[in-house]
């Protein structure tokens, strides 16, 4: 997702791991981390 | 159009069907146990200031189905306009209500006109106002150059058009805008049964 800032024309692109996300169900957060999946939160400006 | 391009409109339109019966469901049945955290318990999770959450009607804080804190980092001023991509039921939209105060504006855009009105709604039980739009977010009802800031809190994930979502926020932000979201990211490439089930990809 951060490329695709930087792609359209986004500057200061920048992204952070929110560091308490995870899904109630524990199989559901153990599937999410076999592919990586977290929550991000991202910062950006139009020039 | 294509057969491929035919097999992913009906997969977003079965999509769009699934990501409006899942977050009614929250907002209908907040109690209800979903496989991701929701409501104030979410909120305080990602660091929302209680006092906003006390402040908020109980409709807006329970229905919240968000991934972190917008918040956080958009320094929102007074007398700006801000987008809230994915309003839902408004409680991100009547933080930032608060935040760009009286003079300020702030709009929000929901796939879920039913959402729409309950952000409405809750705002108005606030004493703060907000518009909302039904509309997607690969299509922004807004105008170029309309908006001060951008903050969406969890949506953009659901689209199967990403880039043309990232698009758009540029497209509606003035120059100087900014944007500040949180969103689910995947470090790996989902496999094609997660892509094709509506029920996993609208969660």
């Amino acid at each position: 997702m951060f490329s695709l800032f930087e792609e359209s024309g986004f500057k200061r692109v920048k992204s952070a791991v929110v560091p308490r996300f995870r899904f109630r169900q524990q199989s559901t957060q153990n599937s999410a981390e076999a592919f990586g999946v977290k929550s991000v939160m991202m910062t950006a400006s139009k020039p | 159009m294509t057969n491929a391009a035919d097999a992913q409109a009906s997969l977003e339109a079965v999509l769009k069907d699934e990501i409006i019966r899942m977050y009614e469901e929250v907002a209908e049945d907040p109690t209800a146990e979903f496989h991701f955290y929701h409501g104030r318990q979410a909120a305080e999770l990602f660091g929302y200031d209680p006092d906003w959450l006390d402040r908020a009607p109980e409709g807006a804080v329970s229905s919240f189905a968000g991934v972190g804190n917008p918040h956080e980092r958009a320094e929102l001023e007074p007398g700006e306009t801000v987008l809230d991509l994915g309003s839902g039921a408004g409680l991100d939209s009547i933080i930032a209500s608060w935040g760009v105060g009286p003079t300020g504006n702030v709009i929000g855009v929901d796939l879920n006109p039913t959402m729409c009105l309950k952000a409405q709604a809750n705002a108005a039980a606030t004493g703060t106002t907000m518009e909302c739009h039904e509309g997607r977010m690969e299509d922004i009802p807004l105008p170029d150059d309309s908006v001060d800031v951008v903050i969406s809190n969890g949506v953009i994930n659901l689209s199967f058009r990403k880039r043309r979502v990232v698009e758009e926020m540029f497209r509606v932000l003035q120059p100087g805008g900014r944007i500040s979201i949180t969103d689910i990211v995947s470090g790996k490439q989902l496999t094609q049964s997660i892509v094709n089930d509506p029920k996993l990809w609208a969660s």
